[in-house]
């Protein structure tokens, strides 16, 4: 019993070998081995080494430009407002140069503006009025009953300003001049469609003369 | 020396294995499901229990501490013993940890389908669960060091250090984010607010990845791949250096999820820079594994198991290449609440841990049950539609997820969004969830082939519970440091030290970046506007929690030109200071909801448009991809609850008046009374006691303080 325990161990020690065949590389202490695992003793990968290296190097110049030169695209508010002057500027220019530039184009066409109000209503205002404008938490468009007016400049008025204690907002912000004359054709446009599902009326009736 | 006979014991590594493949089930299949639900709102079937908002932490969680977390524990009460030439310190301790650990995994699917939770992600759970993990854990690390302790090798190995790392710092992790003030019995409010529970929670929610997802599989990786191939490791110098910087570089980097955020600046630059440096270190731990396999590629070609490591190793690779990618916040701006992070995230979920996971099993099996495979084929072609898996999975997400941020950003040269609707921007996604959702049914086949491969196999073979092994008795080695060991070999033989030092390296990136934001008031400067939630907004709040609505909606305008233009002014730091838990959110499958209640803002919405919106999305707008919660209609508000709930908040800072408990049922009835009178005009007839009055009042709350004037005295 005791010398065949013996004589595994040397069997154990012989099959040590001090290099990896297919590598032909050191294995590392030697013989040690953990559950027949062995590790080589290769170096470090150099270009995993300067890998990191100039990976700690951009890291602290980053943070120099942080904490030293506290740089506008770093800090987060300079950033921001660098953005927005930008963009202020850019759109500017491209207000300016629509401006110039209307005189010459072609009036649209009446269709041309529906179809444009179409695109806006079903971006913006269809999921309050309903896809059709048969109203759903905003009032029924395609009735005959307006609870602001229903003058084009009424509607403007409401679009512009918005009705803030009912949850219509302002969308000035939102869409240009162009984009709500349009909008306003295709609401209009929607009178006596007669849609499912109306929304009962509200508001007084307000007849186009 | 005399050789000492001993046995290891197979029955606790059999159970995690079964268990392993049990909830891979579970946690893939709520993937699936999560992944129709995300485009197919009526996938919930009407029940309030399976809306995404409850199914997807049943499916984070599953995967992640069900799936994953049995699959570490089956490597480690495998490679433990062989590696250290001993059985397992206690079967008892074993069995505790095993039991305790499943108890605890029915107990969060159930508490998070009902819908408790403290809204903190893959820390959903609530405080009593809380409590059992860290107890259970502490049983794991019990075992863990009696079994080291008791060891016949002088020295442990490389999966050994990464085994330690991943206990000692995953206790620190679960124990300081989950520290809450319980309300009741499956309610608590987490200690931290706002900014500064985003940054505790997002350390622990990286280093999550980090130290459950990573560091345990690549102590599982040290152990495997020479095991199986047959070969030495590459490198033991590369393990050391790869081994300290990571575990010492990955701590700092959990701000780059807060990116843009209102964290302050210093930590997001932490966060990226640290990330940034986790390359090298991570690339390490690859090339380690694959280099391992040098002189082995024919193998390579021929095993399967082998396969399966080859490409989960190489997914590795690339997603700590994409994650320093991301840290940048160029590319943040771009990636971050699209679902390019989740794109990101199952390229290492599917393919690092998922596949290497299969390979161990296919290995492990047969060992265990003394058998060969049952069809070495079959697990080939798991092989391979696995990896076509993750390809139809993750493509579709990286185009739909930069498709929709460039969508975000598009202005008209006007100077109008150009997509002011953001349901304009999902319907883009819609084709890519599908073709993900067809990735993500691949995945699954190929696992059930896995069940059935290992199915047969168990039943070709016998369970060997008992192995035979022998070894040397446990050298006596000087105490002190030899002149010939390196001071890193002293170390591996010193494991109470490696601990200790190990504990102090993955303490430091966090002690840095937590305490000054606790301690300096510059880092969030106090607005005297912002004022304590109503009672009523409070409770709604909870609903919204509850419902797990952070899950779609974020609540964090980053300081982007597209974004205020959308949403209105951007998040501070100072707004959300009694926020308990902060829900800034990680993902935008819906709108952000940081200033929903401005009533001059952009996205303003009445409550009557609320009403209607909760009971049925799609009748606001049919391209509405939000299921319907008509039962919050009809569900009272526990209006009980109340006095509790201020009193848990005062206790946690909140500045609400002296005996504010005793009036709080009564302020909060008189608020939902306006509410229900408000909605009575739009000609909703709705009692003022129902949970919509209250998510209403939450929803009409968000991001109005900052826009009143503050009171002058």
């Amino acid at each position: 019993m005791h010398t065949n325990d013996e004589d595994q161990l040397n069997k154990q020690k012989e099959v040590h070998q001090e290099v990896d065949d297919a590598t032909q590389i050191k294995y590392f202490g030697g013989d040690h081995e953990y559950d027949g695992i062995k590790e080589l003793d290769n170096p470090l990968p150099p270009w995993l080494k300067y890998l990191f290296y100039v990976t700690i190097v951009i890291s602290f110049s980053y943070l120099m430009l942080l904490f030293v030169f506290e740089d506008e695209d770093i800090v987060q508010k300079k950033e921001y407002r660098k953005e927005m002057m930008a963009a202020k500027a850019k759109t500017d220019i491209a207000v300016s140069e629509e401006a110039t530039k209307t005189a010459a184009v072609a009036p649209l066409t009446e269709e041309q503006i529906l179809a444009a109000g179409k695109v806006i209503y079903d971006k913006t205002c269809l999921v309050c009025h309903g896809k059709f404008g048969e109203g759903l938490v905003g009032p029924n468009f395609t009735d005959e009953y307006w609870i602001h007016g229903g003058k084009p400049e009424d509607l403007l008025k409401v679009i512009n300003e918005g009705v803030i204690e009912k949850g219509m907002i302002s969308y000035k912000s939102q869409l240009n001049k162009t984009q709500i004359n349009n909008v306003i054709a295709y609401i209009l446009s929607l009178q006596g469609t007669n849609p499912p599902n109306q929304k009962a009326p509200e508001g007084e009736k307000f007849v186009k003369n | 020396m005399e050789l000492q006979k001993f046995s290891y014991d197979n029955r606790m590594t059999r159970n995690f294995a079964i268990a392993t493949i049990v909830w891979g089930v579970v946690g893939l299949l709520a993937g699936l499901l999560i992944a129709l639900q995300i485009f197919i709102p009526w996938m919930n079937f009407g029940l309030e229990f399976t809306t995404f908002g409850r199914t997807r932490p049943v499916h984070t969680n599953a995967v992640i501490f069900a799936f994953v977390g049995n699959a570490i524990f089956t490597a480690v009460y495998y490679s433990l013993q062989r590696l250290l030439k001993t059985r397992m310190y206690s079967e008892l301790l074993g069995k505790i940890h095993f039991w305790g650990w499943q108890s605890i995994i029915v107990a969060a699917a159930v508490t998070l389908l009902a819908g408790f939770t403290t809204g903190k992600e893959y820390a959903e759970l609530e405080w009593p669960i809380d409590i059992a993990i860290t107890l259970v854990w502490v049983v794991f690390g019990w075992n863990m060091f009696g079994t080291i302790l008791q060891r016949r090798t002088s020295h442990i190995y490389v999966s050994i250090w990464f085994y330690i790392a991943t206990w000692v710092t995953v206790a620190v992790l679960h124990i300081f984010n989950s520290l809450a003030v319980p309300v009741s019995f499956l309610k608590s409010y987490t200690l931290y607010a706002g900014v500064q529970d985003a940054l505790v929670q997002w350390w622990y929610g990286h280093n999550a990845v980090a130290f459950f997802l990573t560091t345990p599989f690549l102590g599982m990786m040290y152990y495997f791949v020479p095991k199986v191939s047959g070969r030495p490791v590459y490198s033991y110098k590369l393990s050391i250096v790869h081994f300290w910087s990571l575990i010492f570089l990955y701590i700092w980097a959990g701000p780059h999820h807060l990116l843009y955020s209102s964290l302050p600046d210093w930590l997001q630059a932490l966060g990226t820079t640290f990330s940034v440096m986790l390359l090298a270190p991570s690339w390490g731990g690859m090339i380690n594994g694959l280099l391992t396999l040098r002189g082995a590629w024919d193998k390579v070609r021929r095993d399967p198991v082998l396969k399966m490591f080859v490409v989960g190793i190489t997914a590795y690779g690339m997603s700590t290449f994409e994650g320093p990618l991301l840290s940048f916040k160029t590319v943040n701006a771009i990636s971050h609440f699209t679902d390019w992070t989740i794109g990101h995230v199952h390229i290492g979920a599917l393919g690092w841990n998922g596949l290497l996971t299969f390979g161990m099993i296919y290995w492990l099996i047969p060992r265990l049950y003394n058998t060969k495979l049952y069809s070495t084929k079959l697990a080939n072609v798991h092989f391979w539609i696995a990896t076509l898996a993750i390809v139809f999975y993750a493509v579709p997400l990286y185009i739909g997820g930069i498709t929709q941020a460039l969508m975000w950003k598009q202005f008209t040269p006007d100077g109008f969004l150009m997509y002011p609707n953001f349901l304009e921007t999902v319907a883009q996604l819609i084709p890519m969830y599908t073709i993900r959702a067809f990735g993500g049914f691949l995945y699954v086949a190929g696992f059930f082939i896995l069940v059935f491969n290992v199915v047969k196999t168990i039943q070709a073979g016998s369970f060997l519970a008992e192995e035979e092994a022998q070894a040397p008795a446990l050298e006596v080695l000087p105490d002190g440091k030899t002149s010939s060991e390196s001071g890193h070999r002293f170390l591996e033989r010193k494991p109470i030290r490696f601990l200790i030092i190990a504990t102090i390296v993955i303490l430091v990136g966090g002690i840095v970046e937590v305490i000054p934001t606790y301690l300096i008031k510059s880092n969030i400067p106090t607005i005297t506007s912002v004022k304590p939630y109503t009672p009523l907004e409070l409770q709604g709040r909870d609903i919204y929690v509850k419902e797990g609505c952070y899950n779609c909606h974020s609540q964090m305008i980053r300081p982007f030109r597209s974004e205020t233009e959308r949403y209105g002014e951007y998040s501070k730091a100072g707004e959300s200071v009694y926020d308990h838990p902060f829900q800034f959110g990680s993902k935008r499958t819906g709108p952000d909801l940081a200033r929903e209640g401005v009533k001059t803002g952009k996205i303003y919405k009445p409550n009557s448009w609320h009403y209607n919106h909760f009971i049925d999305p799609q009748k606001m707008n049919e391209a509405s991809i939000m299921p319907a919660y008509p039962w919050l209609a009809k569900k009272e508000i526990d209006i009980q609850s109340t006095p509790g709930k201020i009193r848990a908040m005062k206790l946690l800072g909140v500045p609400y008046p002296d005996n504010y408990e005793q009036q709080a049922i009564a302020d909060l009835k008189a608020q939902a009374d306006s509410i229900a009178k408000d909605l009575a005009t739009a000609g909703i007839q709705t009692d003022s006691n129902r949970e919509i009055i209250a998510l209403i009042a939450y929803m009409q709350r968000l991001g109005v303080d900052i826009m009143n004037k503050p009171e002058k005295k």
